[in-house]
Formats: C-alpha cells, structure tokens, sequence
C-alpha cells in the first residue's frame, strides 16, 4: 500500500515540478529572445519583425534539447530513491 | 514590530532546525552490548516517534519492538567534538517502509542480527541511526546501518548531509528565480493592466462629477 501511496503522489509532486520549470525555462528563453531582438534594432524594426523573430526563436527552443531534459525532473529522483534503497538495505 | 519579527524568526528557525535535526542521518560511535525485543503499547504521546509495523506486516495497536542496546562514545556539537566519556545509549530498529521519513529501509531483521553479531564481540561500530531519545515519553532514535571500525578514534564526514543542504541551498535559490520571473512575467504586467484601467475609472468619474457639479452650479445664484 505505502508503495502506491509513494508512486501516486509522487507523481503528482514531480509533475508539479516538471511543469512549473518548463514554463519558467520557456519564460526565460522568451524574455531573452526579446532582449536580442531590442539591443539589435534600437529603432524597434520593420512592423512584425519582432512578432516572427520571437516566435521562431520559440519554434527552435521547442525543438531544442533543452525542454527535453526538464524531463530529468522525473527520472533523478527516481534513480535516487533507487539508490538509497540499495544503500540501505543491501548486507 | 522588530522585536515580533526577531522572535518569529527565531522560531522558524529552532522549528525548521529541529524537524531536519530529528529526521537527517547522525552517526554514534558505540560498542553494541546487546539486543533484545519487547512489547510495546504506543500512546498518543509518543506514537509520531515510531514508524509503522514491518513492511508488508499489518498494523495492531500493539507489537513488539526490536531494540539495540550500545555503550557509546559521547560527543558534543552534534557529534563534530568527541569526548572521552562514553554513556548508555538504546536504538529502536524499526522499518520505515516507502512513505516517511524517506530511509526506505526495510531490513530491520537484518540489521538486528548484525547487531546480535556484533554484541558477541568486543568491537567498536558506527551507528546511523535518525531521531531523538527522550526518556520521559519512552522514544528511541531508530538505527538505520551498522558498520564495524578499528577504533573509536575515526573521523566521521557527513557526505549525505552535504549534500542534502547543498542540495536546498540551490532549491531555494532556484525557486526564487522562478518566482521573481512569474512576478516580472505574468503578475505585474496584470496589476499594471488593473492599475491603468483603475485610472480610467477614476478619470471619468471625475469627470462625470464635473458636468454633474456643473449642471447644479447652473441652479445656484450667480455671485
């Protein structure tokens, strides 16, 4: 029973987690890109130009490696628990 | 004001201080004297400061509990300073299964017949044990592992304590982060919004105020 407990919501926990980096990365990465875009063009670009530039920037951000390892969120903790196991009850 | 800040801090921190305190690893180093199991009615008092029945056993308000008694090298600063002095100390050995506090261990038969073997000889062990031991309420620290050492004289590092608030320092420092991009990001863009258009209403009550003021100026005598 503690074992499904341990699994259900830690689940959730995790997900919680994984979900609020992935919108904090995407953030930062968003903010960046519209950072680049004001230091290059002072005089605020052609109309629209910003709009493309950061919305491809997204596009390549998505297809990245990056959002990908957020998934690490749910396999350390995983390999951890994994591990104190082993540690603690192995003779 | 500063004052119930001060002591509301300090609370915090005793709080904090003692709940890591009781469930973090701590090591003794003892010489294991000899084992023994008794039955054990938990009260209310008491019952927070034992785990559950064996994994996979049933839980009844009553059961036996394994127990490792040591003669042990006292310390002072948690451990860090040793003493030449040495004082009875008694470990509970109880599983503490999947959930808390998060040991996973589950060989507490194990560890006791380690424990039995080493009560045969003379040799000097380190004990990892978390908890506290407080005799008016009858609660024991439970030992998670035993290892045998040449000598009391060894110096012990806490690798997985380092860790562990190495590991909450970046925590902390991480959430911050998070929270102050969600704030620059999402929440004050809104309260900017909330703010601009709080203006507006109070513009144009003014200024239906104004034509109103001015409708009944038109009543009153000219001066």
């Amino acid at each position: 029973m503690g074992f499904i407990k341990l699994v259900v919501f830690g689940f959730i926990g995790l997900s919680i987690i994984y979900l609020s980096v992935s919108v904090y990365s995407r953030s930062v990465r968003k903010e960046r890109l519209e950072d680049r875009f004001d230091t290059e063009n002072p005089d605020g670009g052609t109309p629209g130009a910003r709009e493309t530039f950061i919305t491809e920037g997204m596009v390549a951000y998505n297809s990245s490696i990056r959002p990908k390892l957020i998934g690490l969120v749910y396999v350390v903790p995983t390999v951890v628990i994994g591990a104190i196991i082993y540690t603690i009850n192995a003779n | 004001m500063q004052r119930f800040k001060t002591i509301l801090r300090v609370t915090a921190f005793l709080v904090i201080g003692s709940f890591f305190h009781y469930v973090l690893p701590q090591h003794d180093v003892v010489k294991v004297t000899s084992t023994e199991i008794i039955r054990t009615d938990f009260s209310s008092l008491n019952r927070i400061f034992y785990a559950q029945a064996d994994s996979g056993a049933s839980e009844q308000p009553t059961r036996d509990l394994r127990l490792i008694n040591t003669q042990k090298q006292k310390t002072f600063l948690l451990g860090f300073l040793p003493r030449d002095t040495s004082g009875v100390m008694v470990y509970r050995n109880e599983d503490t299964g999947w959930i808390w506090p998060p040991y996973f261990k589950f060989d507490s038969s194990d560890l006791q017949a380690e424990a039995a073997n080493l009560a045969r000889g003379d040799e000097w062990a380190v004990v990892t044990h978390y908890g506290w031991r407080i005799r008016w309420a009858s609660i024991y620290p439970n030992a998670v592992g035993v290892r045998t050492i040449s000598g009391p004289e060894v110096t012990i590092i806490p690798w997985f304590n380092i860790f562990f608030f190495v590991f909450l320092m970046v925590a902390l420092v991480f959430i911050r982060a998070m929270w102050r991009q969600f704030r620059e990001r999402s929440v004050d863009p809104l309260l900017d919004a909330a703010g601009h258009e709080f203006d507006e209403v109070q513009a144009s009550v003014a200024a239906r105020k104004g034509r109103l003021s001015r409708w009944i100026d038109t009543w009153r005598s000219k001066k």
